[in-house]
């Protein structure tokens, strides 16, 4: 335990933030043992809940006195074990850093501290015309620094964009406890656009203590369809078709079969169970674009056999359709007692192609599998259900999800759009990158994290470059090659 | 246009594949030998002057079109495809790059991305870093290396795709790069009127955030340059504003957006379609590499444009700006070089206004390459340089790749 081996630390942590705000007994910890992701566990030796940019400068040259790694944590929803503290060590806990510093409307800025939670943003925004774009969809919990960590994005991204294309700037602490700020309530910071390098480093680069994020102008209407298909490849033809006519949709969702017939059971939304597949499309804008937009769309959904469009003819309606999607998560729990979710990614277009590989997937290793996810930007999440008691269940989920991932790969396509790496999918990172393109990663992160004591092990493979040496080389835990 | 007679090159490579590219990056690396990376060679005066020799690395065969999979909307392409020929690729399927650029027929989107240059669309598509999804580079030691990948949404591994964009060649020399892509719209058009002074240009820029209206360009432009082009006197402000979308889209915006300057006191408003519009917004994308001795970049709050403006008339030296002013980013071109001398003048009057903007000033575009000082070329509030350092140091550790010409300490 680190706490016993440098007895000075508990003490001086307590001593930058005050005694209740730093937890060292085992009891108290466990809740930090592991985020969303929950198949490693390790308990941080101990976690500090900082009030400033000063305490956590403070909280990380104490670290580096005593020799100690240490990483940030936000609310701890990361889907990929992003704030898994890997050897141990000090957690830094941001949550309390939880002000709306400003809100800007002439220059469409707003400055926030990381502990702010997503939809408090959205909130406070409500009524001033404008909104922050990326909304993930635990967007309810997750907090806006653990968006700039991961580069999440949500639902909105294939007409929006990511965080990264929302963030103007930001304040942080850096690995050797210097606070910078870079880029601000201007655009084109001078240099190298660091802002950019540290949105979805994962917290291994720095620690963001503040940001600038770019609000949007809330669309002036919006018209939100359903199309039911008999198959799932006219579902995605479907896609294909509305995109190459020119149309972006706001949103984009597919849900097949199986999450329909959980949602039904759950919620009885009255879809019909013997449809293959649904898209849940909408377009935003203007309101003298939309209608002709929405024909468009029902007449390729048409062509391309849709039983019927249904179409959201008042917002009670449409917040209706969306809450289909948004608890679809939650209907999962009707369907089996533990699922693993994953978060390939492949060209639109392989889009039929994938869904089909999955479903021979699925069967190969007699595993029931169901989908909800971005179909627009080809974002998949399939949902593979089983039970965590059965041995041999785990070892086919683990099995069948590193197919689809190495299928992803093949069609040219990344293994996460938007969780990230974290240890979870470390593994893979191997057969997306080449060794010189992973080196000149490790280079990187050594440039802002030279003793690597902030956040280590996490997102690259054992590194080969001095300094980088891993603690943990063997990934023996099949953990880190799926998530659940 | 600026040549490679601004830098101090004794000869040119011009490797004609990738692999080329790799071993002539190699050979210098061996031999020491400092590296100018070109792309058209349409942006060399920006950055400081060269100081030491070495050899140009021209990407100018690099420029093939790689994998254009038009249904995913993505592209891959070699770094040094000029931009009219991409644009001339995408356009055949109705997508575009929405990334404008001076002289486009020469320039490359490796330069392009490398000096992050973006023009008025900006406001309404971003920039061009939103675009880049994939990119490979060979580094300061001979090795090639890539971030992103080729699908639209993917967070795995650190994003060089945004380390590269900016850094000007100094990390690497680009050579490929994978693209995101917009449909074309089908209609365009832009409404202009004259705001009768800067206070009443700022009324309308903070009207037009609060607008229903939304526009893919807002600039405001003022000098001689612009008076010749649009009419009236060398003092008078011009406020642009391009529509794009469908046509229903366009019509209702520039109907709504006459409607609220007339509510405003705007007497004249020129609504431009068709060529009018197309040759109006070519000299907007055109402007900032016309003929200047002096062309300098501040980035400002939006709100802070016409507050910019204001502190460059006071400076009493004759120039032509142009603002995209939804961005907070102006553009100053000088007519002559300043008598009281360049980092003077800079540091002394126009730097200091910016940064109290809470922006950055650069210098873009200095032909005649003397008298510049860092702290003249990239002004800004507490820049980390030396984390900037570090990381050239990582990617370049010999310091060949463009040597002094950055921002590095």
């Amino acid at each position: 335990m680190i706490a016993t081996s440098h007895p000075g630390l508990v003490n001086g942590l307590r001593s930058i933030v005050g005694v209740d705000r730093v937890l060292s007994a085992h009891s108290d910890l466990l809740v930090y043992e592991c985020d969303g992701f929950v198949i490693e566990k390790n308990c941080p030796d101990v976690v500090v809940f900082p009030d400033s940019a000063e305490d956590v400068s403070q909280i990380v040259k104490l670290c580096n006195d005593v020799g100690v790694p240490f990483l940030p944590r936000g609310a701890g929803t990361s889907l990929a074990g992003g704030c898994l503290p890997v050897g141990g060590g000090v957690m830094i806990v941001l949550t309390r850093m939880k002000e709306i510093v400003e809100l800007n409307i002439r220059d469409r800025y707003a400055i926030v501290q990381p502990g702010v939670v997503n939809v408090w943003l959205t909130q406070a925004l409500k009524g001033s015309g404008f909104h922050y774009a990326p909304d993930p969809s635990s967007q309810g919990a997750c907090t806006i620094g653990g968006n700039v960590a991961t580069n999440s994005g949500g639902p909105h991204t294939l007409k929006y964009g990511v965080t990264v294309n929302h963030v103007l700037g930001v304040e942080a602490v850096l690995a050797d406890g210097r606070i910078v700020q870079i880029g601000g309530p201007s655009e084109d910071p001078v240099g190298l656009d660091l802002v950019g390098t540290i949105v979805g480093s994962e917290g291994t680069l720095a620690i963001v203590t503040k940001v600038w994020v770019r609000l949007t102008p809330n669309p002036q209407g919006y018209r939100t369809m359903l199309g039911i298909f008999e198959s799932v490849e006219d579902a995605t033809n479907s896609i294909t078709d509305i995109i190459g006519a020119g149309i972006i949709p706001a949103a984009l969702e597919m849900l097949d079969q199986g999450i329909l017939v959980a949602l039904e059971e759950a919620f009885k939304f009255g879809f019909p169970l013997d449809a293959e597949a649904i898209l849940l499309i909408e377009v935003d804008g203007l309101e003298a674009g939309l209608d002709q937009q929405r024909d468009q769309i029902v007449e390729l959904c048409n062509k391309c056999n849709a039983r019927e469009v249904r179409q959201a003819a008042t917002e009670a309606e449409r917040q209706k359709l969306w809450k289909a999607r948004k608890q679809a998560f939650g209907a999962i729990g009707r369907l089996s007692p533990s699922y693993c979710t994953q978060d390939g990614v492949v060209p639109r277009t392989q889009l039929p192609f994938m869904l089909k590989r999955i479903k021979e997937i699925a069967e190969k290793y007699d595993l029931k599998v169901v989908n909800v996810f971005h179909a627009g930007d080809g974002n998949l999440h399939p949902i593979l259900l089983f039970d965590e008691r059965d041995k041999s269940q785990v070892e086919r989920v683990l099995s069948a999800s590193g197919e689809i991932l190495q299928q992803c790969l093949d069609l040219g396509g990344s293994v996460t759009g938007e969780h990230g790496i974290g240890v979870e999918k470390v593994a893979f990172m191997e057969k997306m990158f080449t060794q010189d393109d992973l080196a000149a990663m490790t280079r990187l992160r050594i440039a802002f994290n030279p003793e690597n004591q902030l956040s280590p092990d996490k997102m690259l493979p054992t590194a080969g470059a001095c300094g980088m040496e891993s603690k943990h080389i063997e990934q023996k835990h099949p953990g880190r090659r799926a998530a659940m | 246009m600026s040549t490679t007679q601004s830098l101090t090159i004794t000869e040119t490579y011009q490797p004609t594949n990738q692999d080329e590219l790799v071993e002539t990056v190699r050979s210098c690396c061996d031999s020491n030998t400092p590296m100018y990376p070109l792309g058209g060679q349409t942006s060399l005066h920006y950055g400081m002057a060269s100081k030491v020799e070495g050899v140009g690395l021209s990407t100018a065969e690099l420029n093939k079109v790689i994998d254009f999979p038009a249904r995913d909307m993505t592209v891959t392409v070699e770094a040094g495809i000029t931009m009219s020929k991409l644009a001339e690729t995408l356009a055949a399927e109705r997508l575009r790059l929405p990334v404008d650029v001076p002289q486009s027929d020469v320039a490359t989107l490796g330069g392009v991305v490398a000096t992050n240059f973006n023009g008025p669309r900006r406001y309404g598509a971003g920039t061009v870093r939103d675009y880049v999804i994939g990119i490979s580079a060979i580094d300061g030691t001979g090795t090639p290396f890539k971030g992103g990948g080729r699908v639209v949404k993917n967070v795995a591994g650190y994003d060089f795709c945004k380390l590269l964009t900016g850094s000007l060649g100094t990390l690497g020399v680009i050579s490929q790069l994978t693209l995101k892509l917009n449909p074309i719209p089908s209609s365009f058009r832009i409404l202009s009127c004259q705001p009768n002074s800067l206070d009443n240009a700022e009324t309308l820029l903070a009207d037009l955030v609060r607008s229903t209206v939304t526009p893919s360009a807002v600039e405001l432009v003022t000098g001689s340059h612009w008076s010749t082009l649009l009419s009236g006197d060398a003092d008078d402000l011009h406020l642009l504003v391009a529509l794009e979308g469908t046509e229903l889209e366009t019509d209702w915006m520039a109907q709504q957006l006459s409607q609220q300057w007339r509510e405003s006191g705007i007497r004249f408003i020129q609504d431009l379609t068709g060529d009018e519009a197309k040759s109006a917004w070519s000299e907007l994308v055109e402007f900032p590499a016309s003929e200047s001795p002096l062309v300098v970049k501040a980035s400002v709050r939006p709100s802070g444009v016409t507050k910019f403006i204001e502190a460059v008339q006071n400076t009493k030296c004759s120039c032509n700006i142009q603002a995209h002013a939804g961005n907070g980013v102006v553009i100053v071109s000088f007519d002559e070089f300043p008598a009281v001398g360049l980092s003077r003048m800079l540091l002394g009057a126009v730097q200091p206004a910016a940064l109290a903007l809470q922006g950055s000033l650069v210098v873009l575009s200095n032909p005649s390459g003397g008298e510049m000082t860092h702290q003249a070329a990239w002004g800004g509030n507490d820049i980390p340089f030396e984390l900037m350092t570090s990381i050239k140091q990582q990617f370049d550790p010999n310091n060949l790749f463009n040597p002094g010409r950055y921002v590095y300490v």
